[in-house]
């Protein structure tokens, strides 16, 4: 992204948001989080400077959405992300998750769902999580960022190191570890044309305005989130310590 | 062109489509109320005519002749023949009937079992089945509607211009079994 | 042909469970020519497999083989090829394949393998764990004697529940010829488990994570999946639907495409509403309801959804889900199956068998998927069910059977057609119990060598559908004239070709056949009207060999032919025109080989021939047309006495079969008078190793002392 951003725009979008001309540092996240996406575009995060730490605060435009009563667990949905994205045929690399459901459900052997139980096949699909978004958080190399088009939380596999952070720090297992890169791979919504959605033989994913799930299913993982210091100090520009909930004015 | 500009005969056509999109074959009268509906001025004494010749000049469409004997205009696109002539038929059981159990006898060619009838898009009763299997055998214009009966008691309905009643019997039989012969 | 950079995994694996050694080889190196599935097969048992060696003999090999499709996004792939020294194969065990779908064939390719090679025998029961490239021979003595389910649970607790596992039940433990080996529930290979049994093997258990490569531009490969489904119909490519649509010019009352908007998955919770366009791309799985085929409208109340292979949008093994039965008969509620799986319990009673819909019909196929796909137990194509019925009710069992045996069987129930009869029946022949279990547990063969009935006593009854070789008819005359009974000849087992009758039953007008059948085979008289069959001609026999030939390309390219080929699409656009060169297609995209359809059709010929040397190999016969290519005395009589060729009637003439026969060899490029391939088409397909053997064996043509 352009790092010679032009600070007109980004007043002219702090005026639309109420925000006057406070363009402090700690103003620019606030604006970013009640702006979202317009602001996005301008490169804010990044504009301020090389060292800082990423923090997405935008939400996500869209989102895959799973209906598992109608799932047949085709793994259509799985092939069609790894095929047509990467050229081969590889479902433990997809972005969307079937095969560690198909036999028992998410219990594992012994599970009630799943082929062998009552036949549910729950989708895994990344939430495209708000602020803090775990995975980009936990992130000690800012390699997740925000796809302007559809502010999808994608990986850029420029800047990941391969270190899988991120895919401990996931509620719900989305991320997964390409070997052959060495690169984590996630969710990127194909751009806006999710793949998964095209393919699926029983109509049972769909491409939605993106709302917050997150609290609707419980985590399959208890995540580790590795926070760096920096991200941590920065997290204190809008929370109080000793005041959870409230972000400063 | 009504007051918003559009072409008379694309609207026409449009009438057409959207009547396809809902199931339904429509006719010339029925386009020039939709069109009156749009604002298009359809008082000329020639309009019916007018509108029958564009609908039939126009390449999208196809055509076939009602149950009143009126032509009737589809998107065979969005609407079959067969589906189209199957809803035109509706209003007349015998008639929905005779000609489905004939035109299954001549094109592919089978006899039907009769709880086709029941299932859509026919949804007969069976009441309303057996009033129309009594009219066609009251009614010498149906005296080519036959039947047969497999070995289970099922009745298959074929049409005798097209299927000799010992072929039509073997497959009805064929037809049954074929849940058997995985 | 340059080198192939993607579609295979790569390896081909073999374990000695004699020696416990675990090895690989390359499967382009070795397998190219033959491709995967049944051709590695054949090949492996003709390069490793002596003559006469028994099905359970140490000496025989099994051979699990997907192919090159297997584990990609191609609809109607995943099939797995399981071929081995036939244990119901009668009077002498020869060649043969079970074929199972599932999750097995994919996780095969993702661990890195086309194929697994079991040889040798273990000296206490085992199974094997393949891992990746982590391959181990494991202890299952804990599993012995435990029924499918739970071997497949055990063994997923320790490999992790996304692994395929394929194992046997009782029956394979038994050595009952007549054992299946199953893989995702419901997913069966009949006839080997007793082989795996004989080797000490319970099961092979695999997780793969790896890739499939694809050689192909990724663009060119997704559109050629999108267009693939754009020309699918419903199960077994029927391709208009049981009802008219007012997107369909044509439909059929008995095609197998029956969702339609306004039915329900029933059991689904909340239940699934079919609504939209049914031939929407994104509605394919709502189309196939193999509970509702078969056992009538009732049972879209019961359907929870429907399941399949992997990567498959058609959903063949609907899953179903009836708390009664669960209740009243002390087993689980749920089930899934299709075709002859489904009617496992429905067909041993004759109240029920023809085509019964009743709740005691959907209760008994319930306990008979409950029972067979736990126990492993085959139905041989429903033989084992006709064969029963047959027995009862002639007399034979009672003559038979000790009158204490006779009388522990709750007969009454059977007579009934009350469903717990299966509970009695379906553990007797699975455990292979007392005379009875010992018998039908061999399959027909052990009627005809236990109990000295004699095989004209059922290839002269139409009612037994008996083919040949303790095997019954698989779409034969009944459906598809001469076409039909030249494919029933040419295997060991029950013919299991779906080319012929997926393009016959597939729901168009005659008139639209005939004129793809002039397209695909050069004629329109290349297909008859069911029942009403004209004499043989070449185009039939050259349909009969592209039948032939489409089958072993799809057994060995891991795709299913109980979908494929597909020359008919519901697409008016495309004159309901399929694509008969989509295999060669996907086969050259997949793995950078270009290959046209002819070529690759030469490789279906390969593997098919391939299977003929093996089986006139193994019998020693020179004579293969009079001593294998035989067809049942039923096939040429008609129960009302009309003459073959009237309409109506499925009723074959016995010379105008011998004419079939002479131009199918012809076209086959075989010897006429003995149905044995030539040594010209042995050179032709590449087959000049196998040809000069069996020129060794005085088994080609002209040979004869
Ligand atoms: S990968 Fe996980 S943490 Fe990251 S956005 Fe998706 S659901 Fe949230
Ligand atoms: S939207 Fe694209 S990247 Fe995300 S799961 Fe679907 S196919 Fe994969
Ligand atoms: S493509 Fe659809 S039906 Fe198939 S596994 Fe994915 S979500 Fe389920």
């Amino acid at each position: 992204m352009d790092r010679d951003f032009d600070i007109t725009r980004i007043r002219e979008a702090a005026r639309a948001a109420g925000m006057g001309e406070a363009l402090s540092r700690r103003g620019f996240l606030l604006l970013s989080a009640s702006t979202a996406a317009a602001v996005t575009a301008l490169g804010l995060c990044e504009a301020l400077g090389a060292d800082a730490p990423l923090v997405i605060l935008d939400n996500a435009k869209g989102m895959i959405l799973a209906d598992p009563t109608r799932c047949v667990g085709c793994q259509r949905c799985e092939l069609a992300c790894v095929e047509y994205n990467e050229g081969r045929s590889q479902p433990s690399l997809a972005r969307i998750k079937i095969s560690r459901s198909l036999n028992f459900g998410p219990g594992g052997p012994g599970g009630a769902q799943g082929a062998w139980g009552n036949g549910l096949v729950v989708q895994g699909v990344c939430r495209q999580c708000p602020h803090p978004v775990p995975c980009a958080t936990a992130c000690p190399n800012d390699a997740i960022r925000l796809d302007p088009a559809t502010g999808a939380r994608v990986v850029d596999g420029q800047a990941c190191v391969g270190c899988k952070l991120c895919q401990r720090s996931c509620p719900w297992n989305m991320l997964v570890f390409d070997e052959e890169t060495q690169k984590t791979t996630k969710c990127f919504l194909c751009g806006g044309s999710p793949k998964c959605v095209e393919a699926c033989p029983a109509d049972a994913l769909r491409y939605v305005p993106w709302r917050d799930t997150t609290r609707e299913a419980p985590a399959r993982a208890a995540s580790l989130s590795l926070i760096t210091p920096e991200k941590t100090a920065s997290c204190l520009e809008c929370h109080v310590p000793g005041r959870p909930g409230t972000v400063t004015k | 062109m009504n007051s918003a500009g559009e072409d008379w005969e694309e609207a026409a056509a449009e009438a057409v489509r959207e009547a396809s999109r809902q199931g339904r074959a429509v006719s010339a009268a029925e386009v020039l109320e939709a069109l009156a509906a749009r604002g298009f001025d359809v008082t000329s004494p020639d309009a019916g005519e007018k509108a029958e010749a564009a609908l039939r000049a126009h390449a999208g469409l196809a055509c076939f002749a009602g149950a009143d004997g009126a032509a009737r205009y589809h998107d065979p696109a969005l609407l079959s023949a067969t589906y189209a002539g199957i809803m035109d038929r509706k209003a007349s059981p015998t008639l929905l009937m005779a000609e489905e159990i004939r035109a299954n006898s001549r094109e592919y060619p089978r006899p039907v079992p009769v709880e086709l009838f029941e299932a859509e898009p026919f949804g007969l009763t069976p009441e309303q089945i057996g009033d129309a299997l009594r009219a066609m055998a009251e009614n010498p214009a149906f005296e080519d509607i036959a039947f047969t009966a497999t070995s289970t008691g099922a009745v298959y309905l074929f049409s005798s211009r097209s299927l000799e009643p010992g072929y039509a019997k073997f497959l009805a039989e064929h037809a049954q079994n074929l849940a058997m012969n995985p | 042909m340059a080198s192939a950079t993607g579609g295979f995994a790569g390896k081909v694996l073999r374990v000695d469970l004699s020696t416990g050694a675990v090895s690989t080889e390359s499967t382009v190196e070795r397998y190219l020519d033959v491709l995967g599935g049944t051709g590695i097969g054949y090949r492996v048992l003709w390069d490793e497999v002596p003559a006469g060696t028994g099905a359970f003999d140490p000496a025989n090999k099994i051979v699990f083989a997907t192919g090159v499709l297997a584990g990609t996004g191609v609809p109607c792939n995943g099939r797995t090829a399981v071929t081995t020294i036939f244990p119901t194969c009668w009077p002498k065990p020869l060649v043969g394949s079970g074929h199972m779908g599932g999750q097995f064939a994919a996780k095969l390719k993702y661990a890195g393998y086309d194929a697994l090679i079991v040889e040798g025998k273990a000296d206490r029961p085992v199974w094997i764990s393949i891992r990746n490239s982590q391959v181990q021979i494991r202890d299952a003595r804990g599993l012995w004697g435990e029924g499918i389910r739970r071997a497949t649970l055990e063994i997923s607790r320790e490999m992790g529940g996304e692994c395929a596992v394929a194992a046997i039940g009782q029956a394979g433990e038994k050595l009952a010829p007549m054992a299946i080996v199953a893989n995702s529930v419901s997913h069966s290979a009949g006839g080997v488990g007793g082989v795996m049994g004989s080797k000490n093997l319970k099961a092979v258990a695999v997780q793969g994570d790896g890739a499939v490569r694809l050689a192909g531009d990724k663009g060119e490969w997704e559109r050629l999946v999108k267009f693939h489904l754009s020309i699918l119909g419903g199960n077994n490519q029927h391709v208009v639907p049981s009802f008219p649509t007012p997107q369909s010019e044509y439909y059929n009352p008995g095609s197998r495409w029956v969702g339609e908007p306004g039915r329900r998955w029933g059991a689904a919770e909340p239940p699934v509403e079919i609504t939209g366009n049914i031939r929407d791309l994104n509605r394919i799985a709502y189309r196939t309801n193999s509970a509702a085929f078969y056992l009538g409208a009732n049972a879209w109340q019961y359907t929870v959804r429907g399941n399949g292979c992997t990567g498959c949008p058609i959903r063949c093994h609907t899953i179903v889900k009836v708390p009664s039965v669960a209740a009243k008969y002390g087993v689980g509620e749920m089930g899934q199956n299709t075709c002859a799986g489904l009617l496992f319990g429905r067909g041993f009673f004759r109240k029920l068998a023809a085509g019964d819909k009743s709740h005691t019909s959907l209760e008994a196929c319930m306990l008979g998927m409950h029972l067979a796909d736990d126990l492993g137990l085959w139905c041989n194509y429903g033989q084992l069910q006709r064969d029963l019925i047959k027995l009862y009710y002639d007399g034979t069992l009672k003559a038979k059977l000790g009158a204490k045996e006779y009388d522990s069987i709750p007969w009454d129930k059977y007579e009934s057609g009350d469903p717990a009869f299966l509970l009695d029946m379906i553990p007797r022949i699975a455990n292979r119990q007392g005379e009875l279990g010992a018998v039908l547990s061999q399959g027909t063969a052990g009627l005809f060598t236990a109990w000295s009935i004699t095989e004209r006593d059922w290839s002269q009854d139409k009612e037994t559908a008996y083919w040949k070789m303790g095997h019954p008819k698989h779409h034969a005359n009944e459906d598809d004239g001469q076409c039909g009974v030249i494919i029933n000849t040419q295997y060991n087992r029950d013919a299991q070709c779906h080319s012929h009758v997926n393009f016959v039953r597939n729901g168009l007008p005659l008139a639209v056949q005939k004129r793809l059948a002039a397209e695909t085979w050069g004629s329109p008289e290349a297909v008859d009207a069911v029942g009403d069959y004209t004499p043989a001609n070449v185009y039939k026999a050259r349909r009969a060999k592209w039948a032939l030939i489409r089958k072993e390309l799809h057994d060995s390219l891991g795709l299913c032919n109980w979908m494929g080929p597909w020359v008919a699409s519901p697409l008016k656009e495309r004159d309901y025109g399929g694509d008969d060169s989509l295999e060669s297609k996907f086969f050259s995209l997949a793995t950078g080989l270009k290959t046209n359809r002819e070529e690759l059709d030469r490789m279906g010929e390969r593997i098919f021939v391939l299977h003929r040397a093996l089986t006139q190999r193994d019998m020693g016969e020179p004579d293969l047309r009079s001593r294998h290519d035989t067809v049942p005395d039923w096939v040429f009589k008609d129960a009302n006495g009309a003459a073959p060729f009237s309409k109506g009637t499925t009723r074959m003439d016995r010379e105008d079969i011998a004419k079939a026969m002479d131009l199918f060899y012809e076209v086959m490029d075989w010897d006429r008078a003995t149905g044995a391939p030539t040594m010209e088409a042995y050179a032709r397909l590449g087959l000049q190793d196998v040809g000069r053997r069996m020129q060794a064996l005085k088994l080609t043509p002209g040979t004869r002392g």
